[in-house]
């Protein structure tokens, strides 16, 4: 195996985690709710994808459990923000402490203090029939588990659903300005939350990724700084899922690079190179944020009755 | 009009309160096919209030409404929508960075839900764009569109949506003369093919240039309703002010359109000889880095007012804030009674006596939290006058205000009022206060009197006029032609960032100045 297939064959699946997050990032955000909690639901994810699937005995009910327990996070944050008006980023902020806790809390409670760490299975790969045999192609794109194709086709609906349809049209506009989509009958209300509770979910399905990918083991800190990277990530790509996709790949591609020179032993100490994607986004938006476009009304509550709005 | 048909509209004993106040007191109104109705009045007369009840946006306590003689009840814009009843409000509700046809069809089930099919939507607008003549690319984004065209937009929404009867909410206000030709034209041509226009404004002039009749409203009332044939402007004013007092006193300078010949003679021009204030070869940028301010020359005398027309989006916010000096210039000199301002902090300026009134008065002109005393306070801070011992003397400071209060004939509860609870006319007074406070040499008013009811708009004048006395220069940026026309003693047309054009007070057209505003004109200066 070349030394680029590997490394690409390595990159895609270390993607799905920022692209799923990312693109629930996205979904809430086009409709002007900004979620900060993603460090937050992406541990709490973890976590109980972990242990639902260890007392279980299946991933998926595990991916499952992960997705609801968020998008309960999620509808918290669509009441408060849409019904109470209050603040997105101290609620957000609230929210993360919270799933941080209860991460922490769950785990002990269930698994207690052991020297032996319970083990899940990893994922299977499900090759594509045919499309895995591409040389080259197959290998890097189609010989993953089935959630690298779920993550890829969700951010392909997400975009389809945003651009190619009416009613992504109408979902768009509430970003932009919610006063003149209140005033032709779109339902600002009902479009921030349900994009909001789905959009949580996938933030909590990617943090159930991480245990269930590479080791089977659940550590408290495993998801080390993503959720926050993956904030950075929805603005990086202009809160645009197709440019999501790209700016994935872009800090997927850094955690390898970072992994691998771990591994080769190039004589740096390994918590500089660990800091390698964090250090590149930095720079990265340095130079984004001067095109990167963001929805006009991103982080601001709707209230219908008050002048100061539009 | 045949006997047998009822009327478009029908509105009959209206009421609307808000808590104590009774802003329409049981008014009718009747608008008859084919028909452009002037709703005419000053700012809380209620005919907005009368017109948003017809819209759903308020719900009115008694009263019925009838649609070709049929009652229906409207409870929001949706319903009203769908009974064929259309309104362009003052301020434009759309996308910014969607494109005019998208912005149409928003909220229409054009297509499917899961489909984005706009070409036949694109078609109609076309369609209906050439029939009205109101022409506009179906492709472009709006918010690189200027106001009058977005004006189209918004009428076209309504078009779109079927209405037959069209409100027009004050829609002449940040328009050229040329485009409000185009406009009336675009209502006319509606009319004939049926529809019925209802056109809200204060200005006499462009009410009789092209309503068929109009209905008068004062404090909440319905005055009468008169036929244009039948009315003049004399006339029309005297209704609007209630026929006792003299119009010409009580109706803003803007009402009665470009100033008559014979008022210019009775501005007392209070111009010296020295100059107050000089700017050469400005250029200034913009937050995104574009040169808004283009190599800009600028004289103004002590005791001069210049005004300053043109389009928004032309510069204006860029040159008022360079002069103002909050906004570095990337090149070019300023200077103040003599005195070189350019690179020196914004306290210098401040305490040179240069004294900044903002366009949006709630987001640059106050705190909306803090109290009265507080927003007074606001660059004085250095002031020996209210500091004592290092600090500030809040005793001094409150009695500032309350004088303020006083003198500015501020309505509020007192000095500790937040001063975002204050109505807009009477934020702006604060914010005179404030600029006054300084005894300035030089005063730059942007958009002074927007959205501000007849008594304080005549305040600000006053205020203005009174500066002027004292000497100070005064720069009047304005995009109501009406009003630079009417106060400055020079007008100069802004066009991307220069000046297209120079009229000294008295020999100003407005059509001349409205061509030099979007760049037709050939006076060069």
């Amino acid at each position: 195996m070349g030394e680029i297939t590997e490394f690409l064959t390595l990159m895609i699946p270390a993607m799905v985690p920022f692209l799923l997050a990312a693109q629930g990032t996205v979904l809430s955000g086009r409709a002007g709710v900004f979620n900060v909690s993603q460090e937050g639901l992406m541990v709490l994810g973890a976590a109980v994808g972990f242990l639902v699937s260890f007392k279980v005995g299946s991933n998926t009910v595990g991916l499952g459990a992960a997705f609801a327990i968020a998008a309960l996070f999620g509808l918290v944050l669509a009441y408060m923000t849409t019904q109470l008006r209050l603040d997105q980023f101290v609620v957000g902020l609230a929210l993360y402490f919270a799933a941080l806790g209860a991460a922490g809390l769950l785990y002990r409670e269930v698994i207690g203090v052991t020297m032996e760490p319970p083990l899940i299975p990893t994922l299977d790969d499900y090759p594509i029939p045919l499309l895995s045999k591409i040389p080259f192609l197959g290998e890097v794109l189609f010989d993953h588990d089935l959630v690298v194709y779920a993550a890829f086709l969700i951010s392909a609906v997400i975009y389809w659903f945003m651009y190619k349809t009416r009613s992504g049209l109408a979902f768009r506009s509430i970003g932009e300005n919610p006063k003149a989509a209140d005033s032709l009958g779109i339902n600002v209300t009902w479009a921030r939350t349900w994009s909001t509770v789905v959009g949580s979910g996938l933030v909590g399905v990617a943090g159930a990724y991480l245990p269930m990918v590479y080791t089977g083991l659940y550590t408290e800190g495993m998801v080390a700084g993503r959720g926050w990277l993956v904030i950075a990530l929805a603005f990086l790509g202009g809160w645009r899922p197709h440019l999501v996709v790209a700016g994935a790949a872009f800090l997927a591609g850094m955690e390898v690079l970072a992994l691998r020179a771990q591994v080769a032993g190039i004589g740096i100490p390994h918590q500089f190179v660990l800091m390698l994607p964090y250090v590149a986004t930095l720079l990265v938006m340095v130079f984004a944020f001067r095109w990167a476009r963001q929805p006009a009304f991103l982080g601001r509550n709707y209230d219908r009755e008050s002048r100061l709005v539009g | 009009m045949t006997e047998q048909q009822p009327p478009r509209l029908e509105m009959r004993g209206v009421v609307k309160t808000f808590g104590p106040v009774v802003a329409l007191d049981s008014v009718d109104l009747e608008v008859g096919r084919n028909e452009v109705h002037g709703l005419l009045g000053g700012n809380g007369a209620g005919k907005t209030t009368l017109m948003n009840v017809l819209y759903g946006l308020y719900r009115p306590n008694a009263g019925e409404v009838l649609l070709d003689g049929a009652p229906v009840s409207i409870g929001s814009p949706r319903d009203a929508i769908d009974a064929g009843v259309g309104m362009v409000h003052q301020t434009f509700l759309q996308v910014d960075n969607y494109t005019v046809t998208e912005n149409i069809v928003l909220g229409t089930d054009v297509s499917g839900p899961l489909r984005l099919d706009l070409g036949e939507a694109r078609e109609r607008i076309r369609e209906l764009s050439t029939r009205f003549g109101l022409t506009v690319d179906p492709d472009a984004v709006v918010e690189e569109l200027p106001v009058g065209v977005r004006q189209r937009v918004e009428i076209l929404k309504a078009l779109y949506r079927g209405a037959r009867l069209l409100i027009l909410d004050e829609p002449t206000t940040n328009l050229t003369p040329q485009e409000v030709d185009d406009l009336f034209g675009s209502m006319r041509a509606m009319v004939d093919d049926g529809m019925s226009v209802v056109l809200i404004t204060h200005k006499i002039r462009e009410t009789l240039s092209v309503c068929d009749r109009m209905t008068v409203m004062r404090d909440g009332r319905r005055v009468e309703t008169i036929e244009r044939a039948d009315t003049d402007a004399d006339h029309l004013a005297q209704v609007m002010v209630g026929g006792s007092a003299d119009p010409g006193d009580l109706i803003d300078a803007t009402a009665l359109g470009a100033v008559d010949a014979e008022e210019v003679e009775t501005v007392v021009s209070s111009v010296r000889e020295e100059i107050g204030v000089t700017a050469q070869g400005l250029v200034v940028v913009n937050d995104q880095g574009h040169e808004l301010i283009r190599g800009f020359d600028l004289d103004i005398r002590e005791g001069e007012i210049v005004g300053i027309a043109g389009v928004a989006g032309n510069g204006q916010v860029e040159l008022a804030e360079a002069l103002a000096g909050v906004r570095p210039v990337r090149s070019g000199s300023v200077q103040v009674g003599g005195r070189s301002m350019c690179g020196l902090p914004t306290a210098a300026w401040l305490d040179h006596g240069v004294a900044y009134v903002p366009e949006d008065r709630h987001r640059d002109g106050i705190l909306p939290t803090a109290s009265i005393t507080e927003n007074l306070v606001l660059g004085s801070q250095r002031s020996p006058r209210i500091r004592k011992h290092g600090l500030i003397d809040w005793g001094a400071a409150k009695q500032r205000a309350v004088d303020a209060i006083e003198q500015f004939s501020v309505r509020a509860n007192g000095p500790g009022t937040p001063a975002g609870d204050l109505s807009g006319g009477n934020i702006q007074r604060v914010i005179l206060a404030r600029a006054f406070a300084h005894q300035p040499r030089m005063l730059i008013l942007h958009n002074p009197t927007r959205g501000l009811d007849l008594g304080s708009t005549r305040f600000v004048y006053e205020q203005v006029r009174a500066a002027t006395a004292a000497g100070c220069a005064v720069l009047l940026i304005s995009e109501d032609l009406d009003e630079v026309i009417a106060l400055s003693d020079r007008v100069i047309a802004l066009y991307q960032g220069s000046q297209a054009g120079e009229w000294p007070h008295g020999s100003v057209d407005a059509y001349e100045v409205g061509r030099s505003m979007t760049g037709l004109g050939e006076a060069r200066v």
